[in-house]
């Protein structure tokens, strides 16, 4: 027997250990909220509340900000939405190009481009990415995360549960429209802000947010890992970032994650309304499964009950590290946080959970904000 | 009136130095004398005298107008005069009820009797101890109350309380207090010697304060105010600099250093889940048995958590289970400890042993090899650095007053650089120009970027220094507050509710 197969036998050893003693990567556990990330309600006492169902990706452009839902695109007046476009598919991601351009991003992989220099122009990645959740525009490229190679945007749950890493990052010339794969085997980048010092995405099933250098994607740096929810959309604001957590983390979920032959009978037996998995609203059917404990005391939604949704959106500062927080509670009325950003003096967040747009503000007297 | 104990010119020197300089004090019937002054200035020393602990070099000790000569503390118990100590003397390996009759032959070979004994009188006392329960398995405000308990059992006429509050929560220092008043009225006269000046204020008669090892101040209770007991104490005021009105910003956070989370072990801690983050003071409060301690054990590897699902630990982003300290010595995680005598220290070693065995363990030396100038070296930096007062860094640790102690525990922690340093009862037992360098020290290390968890019991310390506010109730953590903005009746209602 060589060196290598006592390693690996040690090493199968320890994981059989962990997993009976539930320690190691087996353990069950999930990180707290607290210090930036103590909860509040401000999600759900904003100034105001813009409904629209089905709300997914918010872009600020120089003459307002637009929103997409379902297969429509739609522009903010009034603290109302006007429909302003209808694809023929599900808008998946939404970024602002140079010179009030817009780059839509659709479910068959299609990337279009509305008003602007490039107004009109359409890109088609090969091969087609059928699971695009975010997009960025910078030095006249788009940077394309591709969630997944198995599923589509909106069966990211189905994705979670097989435990995939398939996701990847891509790029296009804007002007020749050529497009290049930089990375691959990401667990669901959900994610993309370009920084100064690279590309940064954030990779909802490692709850981690990752810089990348897109010329040489061997150079990877963690900045903030091992986060209380699953991260979603990035977004850059004065000073920082604003990150959109669509989902929680939970005990309960955890455990499953951690149960290949149970996950892979509840998605073969169960309907997937009621899988024990992260969900954009929650709590609105009985046959959802609980994490144990009552949820309710004396007729009310306890807002510390265990939940498989919630809405949080955060104020990252330059390096990344959280710095202020905005929540929805288990009992709140903004949960599933699918975009966030910053326009015109405000925070503009989208919670598709609860298919609203809420616009609210941050303490700015917090030192760090 | 006659005193019922007078010291006349009491010096006391060792190795020619003079740790009381011809102190004549005196303390009568039903009196509660206060003893002040900074770490060093000779209190401790003054009452061992007074115990039977250290004969006098010069001087005479009178008790109730007769000269005596106390050759041992046994000898002091025996004429009346019991001595509860700032660090416990008790014998960890026996029973509470065993401590508390260990003198009483007739009881002692009956363990059934001296429980039930025990019992009764711990609860006569409103002391909530398990009589069964050993020494070395309790907490130290546990242990605090059987030191107490055992001097009230032997009628003491004069009981000399060091530090009696140090480690008591609110709770139960009201039952000290009350405590107090009943032996007041049973004709005991009490020295009390505290570094909680709004202590000695509220329960003592008179006030006596030492510096240097001479006596500076010396006046009946309603004469005297904080600002004018802390100039005598110091020569200065500290009032502001220490417990005054904090308007410092709050420090934001820097990157999640450390990661708690689900960590249990036994009924101690519970599930207990939290964050500590880089270049911010995180504070720690919490009533004694909250599990505190407990945790912070676990953290750096001196206890060891749940076998079976016990939770994570998380040191930046990364799984870390320590089953012995110096694992987390070398990761940069140290743990202060709150019992400095048995925890913190080799008694029988110097200042400059045991602060280079801090640099050896933190692996901070040039080499492995032990390096008698770079001991030298490094333990004068370190004295410097905190102002340790001792003759030289060859005194052992054991001769150095409660706060030199304190500050050799806190540079053997400091030579080994740490990332992540948890201060556990930092000031215990400290007097208040050291408590206000500790303090200082303490932001200047999160100013550096270090992630700094303090755990204490005092309230307005907790206020003081933390940038956020934990707080540990059973086993968890219940409650978070960004400093500055709580209050002590908002934290500790989130303590007892």
């Amino acid at each position: 027997m060589d060196g290598t197969a006592v390693v690996l036998g040690a090493k199968m050893i320890a994981r059989l250990l962990d997993n009976i003693l539930g320690r190691g990567a087996a353990a069950v556990t999930v990180p707290t909220l607290d210090g930036a990330l103590r909860p509040n309600r401000l999600l759900d006492e904003a100034t105001y509340r813009m409904p629209l169902e089905d709300v997914d990706c918010l872009a600020a452009l120089p003459d307002g900000l637009r929103a997409s839902a379902g297969r429509c695109l739609y522009r903010l007046a009034d603290q109302n939405w006007c429909q302003i476009a209808e694809y023929d598919d599900r808008i998946t991601a939404l970024a602002a190009v140079a010179e009030g351009g817009l780059a839509v991003a659709l479910a068959c992989g299609e990337i279009r481009v509305l008003g602007g220099t490039y107004d009109g122009l359409r890109y088609h990645l090969r091969p087609t990415l059928g699971c695009i959740t975010a997009l960025a525009v910078a030095q006249g490229q788009i940077y394309v995360a591709n969630g997944s190679a198995h599923t589509g945007a909106d069966n990211w749950q189905l994705d979670l549960l097989q435990g995939n890493a398939s996701g990847s990052l891509h790029r296009i010339d804007l002007e020749t429209g050529d497009n290049a794969m930089i990375c691959a085997g990401l667990a669901y980048p959900a994610g993309l802000v370009m920084t100064e010092k690279g590309l940064v995405f954030s990779e909802a099933w490692k709850h981690q947010i990752t810089r990348i250098d897109p010329q040489n994607p061997i150079n990877r740096e963690v900045l903030y890992a091992d986060l209380a929810g699953y991260p979603g959309r990035l977004s850059a604001m004065d000073g920082g970032f604003l990150l959109a957590v669509f989902a929680p983390r939970s005990q309960l979920v955890e455990f499953v994650l951690r149960e290949p032959a149970y996950r892979q009978r509840m998605l073969d037996t169960v309907p997937q309304s009621c899988w024990i998995s992260p969900k954009l609203r929650a709590g609105r059917s009985f046959y959802e499964p609980l994490q144990g404990g009552s949820v309710k005391q004396l007729g009310r939604l306890k807002p510390w009950a265990p939940t498989l949704s919630a809405g949080l959106c955060v104020q990252l500062n330059a390096g990344f590290q959280p710095v202020q927080s905005l929540h929805s509670r288990a009992d709140g009325a903004t949960h599933g946080v699918t975009s966030a950003l910053a326009h015109a003096g405000r925070i503009y967040v989208a919670a598709r959970g609860d298919g609203v747009v809420v616009s609210a503000q941050f303490n700015n007297e917090r030192r760090g904000a | 009136m006659t005193p019922v104990l007078e010291l006349r010119n009491g010096t006391k020197s060792y190795r020619g130095v003079d740790a009381v300089k011809d102190v004549t004090f005196d303390l009568r019937p039903g009196e509660v004398h206060a003893l002040l002054g900074e770490n060093g200035a000779g209190k401790s020393t003054l009452t061992k005298m007074i115990a039977g602990v250290v004969e006098p070099t010069s001087g005479q000790v009178y008790l109730e107008g007769e000269q005596v000569r106390m050759n041992s503390p046994s000898d002091a118990l025996r004429r009346g005069i019991a001595m509860v100590y700032q660090e416990t003397s008790l014998v960890p390996s026996l029973s509470v009820a065993q401590n508390i009759y260990l003198t009483d032959d007739k009881h002692f070979h009956r363990l059934r009797g001296i429980y039930i004994a025990g019992q009764q009188f711990l609860q006569s006392l409103n002391f909530n101890v398990d009589p069964t329960a050993q020494v070395q398995a309790l907490g130290a405000g546990q242990k605090q109350m059987v030191e107490i308990a055992r001097a009230v059992h032997h009628n003491a006429k004069v009981i000399i309380f060091d530090e009696p509050t140090a480690t008591l929560t609110p709770e139960e220092k009201h039952q000290f207090f009350s405590l107090v008043d009943r032996l007041r009225l049973r004709g005991v006269s009490i020295i009390f010697i505290s570094h909680a000046l709004e202590e000695a204020l509220a329960i003592s008669d008179r006030i006596t304060v030492l510096r240097d090892g001479e006596l500076v101040l010396s006046k009946p209770t309603p004469e005297l105010d904080r600002d004018r007991i802390v100039q005598a104490m110091v020569g200065r005021s500290l009032s502001e600099e220490l417990y005054g009105d904090n308007d410092a910003a709050v420090r934001p956070a820097g990157a999640k250093v450390l990661s708690v989370q689900n960590l249990s072990m036994n009924n101690i801690v519970r599930n207990t889940s939290f964050s500590v983050f880089a270049g911010q003071v995180t504070g720690m409060f919490g009533l004694i048995g909250s599990g505190r301690t407990e945790v912070a054990k676990i953290i750096s590897g001196v206890h060891k958590r749940d076998f079976f699902h016990g939770g994570q630990v998380r040191l930046d982003g990364k799984p870390v289970r320590y089953r012995v300290p110096r694992p987390a010595v070398r990761d940069g995680i140290i743990y202060v400890t709150e019992d400095r005598k048995q925890e913190g220290f080799f008694e029988t070693m110097s200042i400059a042993e045991n602060v280079y065995l801090g640099a050896l363990a933190g692996g901070k030396t040039r080499s492995r090899m032990i390096n008698l100038r770079e001991m030298k070296e490094i333990a004068q930096t370190w004295s410097d650095a905190l102002s340790v007062r001792a003759i030289n860094n060859d005194a052992n640790v054991i001769e150095l007053s409660g706060g030199n102690q304190q500050k050799v525990v806190i540079a053997k922690a400091l030579v080994q650089k740490p990332r992540l340093i948890i201060f556990d009862e930092p000031t215990r037992g400290v007097d208040v120009g050291a408590i206000a360098e500790i303090h200082q020290l303490i932001n200047r290390l999160a100013d550096e970027g270090v992630a700094v968890l303090v755990i204490s019991s005092y309230l307005p310390e907790v206020l003081q220094i933390s940038d956020r506010i934990l707080v540990c109730r059973q086993g968890r953590i219940v409650e978070e507050f960004e400093g500055r903005q709580a209050d002590e009746a908002t934290i500790m209602y989130a303590a007892v509710h």
